[in-house]
């Protein structure tokens, strides 16, 4: 079971962070645990290691802050797990593009649409938007928004 | 007199040359219908069918058409030879009309060295191909001349080949002395192999599918000739219909007994009908497979060339010259 | 950039422009070749040409205003989108489903998925130069788009579910027409066999071809048949069984070499994989509501969020909502398969011909609306 593989290498890695379980199966994840920024780097070798895949990067735009939401899985049933990174606005987290060639394009993603630059993934086109794009359109602050709310409002 | 004889044959060569371009235009509307209706009967839909009977008309529509479009000349395209191409692609294949053996009476030129002037002047072709390729300043067009180069310069040799094991048997050149000893037995049941590789090959000179790959719609848009807009593309079109009858015709008059009816045979029917049918059967035997197969890759293509078709065809040959030595 | 600069120095490679129009990039898909003759030596797809911004759109607008939307991604298999798009939903506000709004639904996506892989495969056979099976294959999907115009009124984009059921039952004709395709199917399967997957050229253009081995597809997260042409099992609908999916028994089919062979024959066996499916649905299909009555006009979720797998015709496809107590989610992002099966590209194209090219970005069978969102 690489779930179980993975969970105590997690706990080994970040002691202080503990695994948020989920049994109703709402966040479709088995449990999500949060990692400081300069720990997404030994989190994302972890995974690579136990044999998971990265299923999807996004972000989420909060007042105080950016939350990067990542989604890892394996071929096994039910084993997704949710990793969580706080980013503030100016900071600028390290890339996984070396450990899953997958997160090139998904990180150019984030970058376009957020504007959060990713230190060491040297391709930052914008990948969707007209290559010229300098605006962040999922940002809060861009075009037509519902609401702009702390984090707390949502996650409490 | 001799001045007479001269201007009598001059006069039969020009006359025959009109009819040759009538007749080859015709046929080639023809055969762009038949090839619209075959390929609609095998992908179980009608084909054409609203300009006349069974859309009879639908072709000459469509030339209509073609001819009042604007000829498009892609910018820093070399303009002459851009030109020059559709023409070149369309004149020798008329040449090779010439000697065509239709029946005893008619031949418009019969040479002692038909066979040769068709295949020698059918390269003309692929220069053709690799002019408008090269002039139209497109990269799908370049490759797409590249691969037709390369493809004819591998096809040709064991066509020719083939034909050589034929005309060994025969020995002459002439299309009316090659169709004259296949009065009962046709070559292609003594020369089954050669039969074979000359289809093929056959195939494969005219870039039919599968070995469209110079025009492969859909690797190269639309190959050599992306460019080509009007009756630029229409000559390239007509041209490949053209090319598709003559190569027949030459098969049927060197393997499939030309105007001789089955077995001697002939059961009441002129011979230019017997001609006619069985080129337009293998005509047919050629679009059936085009709607059939998908395409080969480009160096799969070389490989059955270099490697199986040349030596099966120079294997062919050997043992054909051997025999006839013998006999 | 230095090596951009070292491949232009060299004078035997040139770049050619593959797309954004070109006939088989199937869609608006762009890829940057750099070619030594024949033979690629870099690729870079180029994408975005179709972007809609579908992620802001559902951020903008209500849940119920955002289903029509979901079908737009991926307009091959609409109905799967909208599926998965309504399952998050209810997961979300805690809406329960009726038995037969269920089935309805698993014989309405499998339908959509079968139409999906026909018209891929017509295409495919198209790419590599063989015309007539597209014929085939739009003749039998035709009947497909009958079927489902008779309870959806759409032929592409259904926008069939809702928050607690379908919009509309079936009945008997339908029944009649969907059992009437699948014993058309059974003959029909042999006619592709014999036309298509013994054929000699067909063998050759795609055996070895392509090949994606387990650890790239983990690399990239391939997902979908491309995954299981690599022999991998997974499969959402059984690895976290969605809706009734877990009362059927169906086989995953599953490659072995991972080339565009493999994904071929995948593709082929999950649908009549899909037709079993369909045909246990029948049997088993319930009396009952089709559509849970009194779920609000206006959703609104209570505060959390979801993320909701299901298995779409091209793979793992994902909607992540977060809500904020409000009609309208505060981010919503979808986790699309063709993403990662295109980025892959990037690894397999290299040292391959440009015919091969198009053999294997048809045998990987991306849509392009469904990336650029």
């Amino acid at each position: 079971m690489r779930i179980k593989d993975i969970e105590s290498r997690m706990q080994n890695k970040f002691p202080d962070s503990p695994l948020k379980g989920d049994d109703t199966g709402v966040t479709g994840a088995k449990w999500s645990i949060s990692v400081p920024i300069s720990g997404i780097r030994d989190a994302a070798m972890e995974f690579d290691a136990a044999g998971f895949f990265l299923e999807s990067i996004t972000a989420l735009d909060f007042q105080d802050t950016f939350e990067l939401v990542y989604h890892f899985n394996c071929y096994e049933p039910g084993s997704r797990v949710t990793v969580r990174m706080l980013c503030g606005h100016d900071q600028v987290p390290p890339t996984i593009c070396d450990i899953f060639r997958s997160a090139g394009w998904l990180e150019r993603e984030v970058h376009e649409f957020f504007g959060i630059k990713f230190s060491g993934n040297e391709d930052l086109r914008p990948l969707l938007l007209p290559e010229d794009a300098d605006y962040h359109p999922l940002r809060k602050t861009f075009g037509r928004v519902g609401a702009y709310h702390k984090r707390e409002v949502i996650y409490g | 007199m001799s001045e007479g004889l001269l201007g009598s044959e001059l006069f039969r060569l020009i006359l025959g040359l009109v009819i040759v371009i009538a007749f080859s235009q015709l046929n080639a509307l023809f055969l762009v219908w038949l090839e619209r209706k075959v390929s609609g009967h095998i992908q179980l839909r009608p084909g054409p069918m609203e300009v006349g009977p069974h859309g009879l008309l639908q072709t000459i529509a469509d030339g209509v058409k073609l001819i009042g479009k604007e000829l498009i000349l892609p910018l820093k395209a070399d303009k002459k030879l851009f030109f020059l191409a559709p023409v070149l692609v369309f004149t020798p294949v008329l040449v090779g009309f010439l000697v065509l053996p239709f029946s005893p009476g008619l031949i418009i030129h019969d040479m002692n060295v038909g066979v040769l002037l068709v295949f020698a002047f059918s390269t003309i072709t692929v220069l053709a191909i690799l002019t408008g390729g090269w002039a139209s300043n497109n990269k799908y067009a370049l490759l797409g001349a590249v691969r037709s180069v390369a493809q004819n310069v591998a096809y040709e040799i064991p066509l020719l080949l083939a034909v050589l094991s034929v005309v060994l048997m025969v020995h002459s050149l002439s299309f009316s002395h090659i169709v004259e000893s296949q009065k009962t037995v046709w070559f292609i049941f003594l020369q089954p192999l050669a039969g074979l590789i000359y289809l093929i090959a056959a195939t494969a000179e005219t870039n039919r599918a599968p070995f469209d790959i110079p025009e492969a719609e859909s690797e190269l848009v639309a190959g050599f000739h992306t460019e080509y807009s009007g009756m630029g593309f229409g000559l390239f079109f007509l041209a490949e219909y053209t090319n598709m009858f003559l190569v027949c015709a030459v098969a049927t008059s060197l393997f499939f007994g030309g105007w001789n009816g089955l077995f001697g045979f002939s059961f009441g029917i002129p011979g230019v009908f017997w001609f006619l049918l069985k080129t337009y059967l293998l005509i047919f035997v050629i679009m059936w497979v085009r709607w059939t197969f998908p395409r080969v890759r480009f160096d799969q293509l070389m490989n059955f060339s270099w490697k199986v078709l040349i030596p099966l065809s120079i294997v062919n040959l050997l043992i054909t010259a051997v025999v006839v030595k013998i006999i | 950039m230095d090596e951009l600069e070292k491949i232009e120095a060299d004078d035997r490679v040139y770049s050619l422009n593959l797309g954004p129009q070109h006939p088989s990039t199937h869609g608006v898909l762009r890829i940057l070749l750099d070619l030594d003759g024949e033979y690629i030596v870099k690729c870079d797809p180029v994408i975005g040409y179709g972007h809609r911004g579908h992620e802001k759109m559902g951020e903008n607008r209500q849940y119920k205003q955002f289903l029509p939307n979901t079908s737009r991604m991926d307009y091959l298999s609409g109905l799967l989108y909208n599926h998965g798009f309504v399952l998050a939903v209810e997961k979300l506000a805690g809406i329960k489903v009726p038995e037969r709004a269920k089935y309805i639904r698993v014989i309405a996506s499998e339908l959509n998925r079968i139409s999906s892989h026909l018209l891929w495969f017509g295409t495919y056979l198209l790419d590599i130069g063989g015309i007539t099976p597209f014929l085939y294959a739009f003749d039998d999907r035709e009947h497909i788009l009958d079927t489902l115009d008779t309870i959806t009124g759409s032929r592409l984009t259904y926008s069939y579910c809702r928050f607690g059921g379908v919009t509309r039952d079936i009945d008997s004709k339908f029944i009649d027409m969907t059992r009437a395709f699948l014993k058309r199917m059974e003959s029909r399967w042999a006619d592709y066999e014999a036309l298509v997957s013994k054929n000699v050229i067909f063998i050759h253009r795609t055996r070895d071809v392509g090949v994606i081995d387990v650890n790239l597809a983990r690399q990239y997260g391939v997902t979908g048949p491309n995954l299981r042409a690599c022999g991998v099992a997974f499969d959402v609908r059984r690895s976290e069984p969605y809706e009734v999916y877990d009362r059927f028994d169906f086989e995953i089919p599953t490659g072995t070499r991972g080339d565009a062979l493999d994904r071929y024959d995948v593709r082929f066996r999950e649908m009549q994989q899909s037709c079993r499916i369909i045909e246990q649905a029948l049997e088993q299909l319930p009396e009952g509501e089709f559509l849970t009555p009194k779920v609000p006009q206006k959703l609104s979720p209570p505060k959390g969020e979801v993320y909701t797998a299901f298995e779409s015709a091209r793979g793992l496809t994902a909607y992540y909502l977060v809500s904020d107590g409000s009609p309208a989610p505060y981010r919503c992002h979808i986790r699309v398969p063709s993403f990662g099966n295109l980025n892959v590209l990037n690894d397999v194209l290299p040292g391959t011909m440009v015919a091969d090219a198009i053999a294997i970005l048809g045998s990987i069978d991306v849509v392009i609306p469904e990336i650029d969102r």
